[in-house]
């Protein structure tokens, strides 16, 4: 496959586009954020973003929180060097592992904040994984769409307008570019770009519905508001990357030092160089996993991407991690496949029909990975409880 | 409050949507008695300028419109009724306008290979800022459609223009009135930009 002569992704990862060196469009934007961008403006312009918001609603803004080094540190920053008061607000996926959870206890205490936690029904989320996976070949959908809707009827039903999120999408992708929309603003428009991959709620309702008890409300939290309730609202809904320069690895150090907030194993990974990415979901290794199944990369190419583009490493030791980690399976397939009631051929038949070319995987003679030392802890089904409970057929 | 004007011709409700999707309680103005209450008002789109000049007179709306306009308060014309706000019109043959931008409406006379009318998507050039525009970057597409067009006296007046075969007047302003050539109301998020800057701008430039 062809790869990016400066960062090594490779022409499957989306959005991307070479130049004539050979070099991708992220690492393009990504010398146009260092170069172009007037950050002190933009510092400026985040000033009078939270003062004309301060002290006029019951909160002065919503602060969506998944317990990552993003979301951690944006609470942080915001606190630190503004004092707001925000309503910390968290859409649990169904997969929040031990260490983050007391992270997140140990941030909330440290800093003081409200917050109010979401989870949805765990039967339904498995119906939606199953539908998003065999469309997709993506089973995250309800947590793409809950993650980024939920909060957003939160700040319709408290009425605060400003919604602050971390990290622009524009650090790993171009649908947004650093270039040409100044501030990305994390609206409909976004969410129907790429967040929900296409498919909306009332779409994914029509989808399950035949097979799969289920009442059109129960789909409300992945559903965008109406856009009129939130122009009503004059919502500002805005990533605190586009104000300040996002730089990954100070931040984490930075919420490291001053809350104590812990990085974790997470399969497929390099523990010792990225300790602090994605450690939030126990189905990580197998999102990697089926990345790498359809484009023939995982998430050992998009750091060391990143660390590339910020010359933190060099291409050999970038080429020999790739080398070492990726292509291996997760421990946790055997617990995704029981979620989901599917055998792995049957995993592997539908995973074969979303790759992207010219990537062509082979699904055999694939090693495991190691085991987290939090696996055997995570949510394993009782066998009544396997997969999902479909209607029965007339 | 906001106020669509609705005298029976051409279709306001995709505008009063518009509006509404915005976060608005927009009104239907059918009576000259109305526009008292109001802050913004909004004439649309879509019909011929000497039939809806001649309503607005029967309806004894002229002279409201041009007071309201002369209290200052924010205007905004759409297609005809930007075309409205011009001093005369041909279509229909000659008549008299609002009087609010000094120009004339006349058939658009382009090259051969350019059709009338001049329908679809089209690139809009700022030649003046104007606080509708804000956080619209230039030339963006809008949606147009219309065979006549206005020509200002004052080349002040005029804050963007589009090339359907030669440069067209599609945005004009002159103080608190605003005029665009093409349907905000049925092009896209730039559109509703538009609308809601209108909505929320106070009149002043």
């Amino acid at each position: 496959m062809k790869k990016c002569t400066a960062c090594n992704l490779p022409e499957t990862y989306e959005t991307i586009e070479f130049d004539e060196n050979g070099v991708c469009n992220i690492c393009r934007q990504k010398s146009f954020k260092d170069q172009k961008i007037d950050w002190e403006t933009r510092a400026q312009a985040l000033g009078e973003l939270i003062e004309k918001h301060r002290g006029k609603y019951e909160y002065d803004c919503i602060l969506p929180f998944s317990g990552g080094k993003d979301s951690t540190y944006t609470l942080w920053y915001l606190i630190k060097h503004f004092n707001i008061r925000p309503l910390v607000v968290q859409f649990n996926h169904g997969f929040m592992r031990d260490t983050l959870l007391e992270n997140n206890i140990r941030t909330f205490k440290k800093l003081g904040v409200d917050v109010i936690s979401f989870t949805p029904n765990w039967k339904l989320v498995k119906r939606l994984m199953l539908e998003a996976l065999i469309r997709k070949g993506d089973f995250c959908w309800h947590c793409h769409t809950g993650i980024f809707s939920y909060p957003m009827h939160i700040a319709i039903k408290y009425q605060v307008p400003l919604i602050f999120w971390g990290e622009p999408s524009s650090e790993y992708t171009a649908y947004y570019d650093y270039a040409d929309d100044e501030v990305e603003h994390v609206d409909e428009t976004r969410f129907n770009r790429f967040v929900n991959l296409g498919i909306t709620a009332p779409d994914m309702y029509n989808m399950i519905k035949d097979d799969y008890q289920c009442d059109p409300r129960e789909l409300t939290p992945y559903t965008y508001p109406n856009i009129r309730d939130l122009k009503k609202l004059k919502y500002q809904s805005v990533c605190l990357g586009s104000y300040i320069p996002w730089d990954v690895k100070a931040n984490t150090k930075i919420i490291q030092d001053e809350l104590g907030w812990r990085g974790d194993q997470v399969e497929g990974m390099p523990w010792q160089e990225y300790s602090y990415e994605k450690i939030e979901c126990s189905m990580q290794g197998m999102r990697d996993y089926i990345k790498y199944l359809k484009r023939g990369y995982s998430r050992v190419s998009q750091m060391t991407a990143l660390d590339l583009r910020n010359e933190r490493i060099s291409k050999e030791y970038a080429d020999q991690l790739i080398a070492n980690y990726e292509g291996k399976k997760p421990p946790s397939l055997s617990l995704f496949l029981e979620y989901l009631g599917l055998t792995e051929s049957e995993f592997n038949l539908i995973v074969a029909k979303t790759v992207v070319p010219p990537f062509e995987p082979d699904f055999k003679g694939m090693p495991y990975a190691d085991k987290t030392h939090d696996f055997n802890r995570w949510y394993r089904e009782d066998e009544n409880d396997r997969g999902i409970i479909f209607k029965s057929k007339p | 409050m906001i106020g669509i004007l609705n005298i029976g011709l051409g279709n306001v409700q995709s505008v009063y949507n518009a509006v509404y999707e915005n976060g608005y309680d927009p009104v239907f103005v059918d009576s000259p008695q109305q526009i008292d209450d109001l802050s913004h008002l909004i004439l649309p789109g879509v019909g011929n300028f000497n039939a809806v000049i001649s309503g607005l007179h029967q309806l004894n709306f002229v002279d409201a419109i041009q007071n309201f306009i002369k209290e200052n308060k924010p205007t905004l014309g759409i297609c005809l009724g930007m075309q409205l706000l011009a001093t005369t019109g041909q279509e229909g043959g000659t008549s008299q306008g609002l009087d609010s931008i000094p120009a004339s409406i006349t058939k658009i006379e382009t090259q051969a290979e350019f059709r009338i009318p001049h329908v679809g998507w089209n690139e809009v050039k700022y030649s003046n800022p104007h606080p509708i525009f804000d956080n619209i970057k230039d030339q963006r597409d809008f949606y147009f459609v219309h065979s006549y067009h206005m020509q200002c006296i004052d080349q002040k007046n005029i804050i963007a223009t589009t090339n359907y075969g030669k440069q067209l007047v599609c945005a004009v302003a002159n103080k608190n009135v605003v005029g665009v050539q093409f349907h905000p109301e049925k092009s896209q998020k730039n559109g509703m930009l538009l609308l809601e800057n209108f909505c929320q701008w106070d009149g002043q430039c």
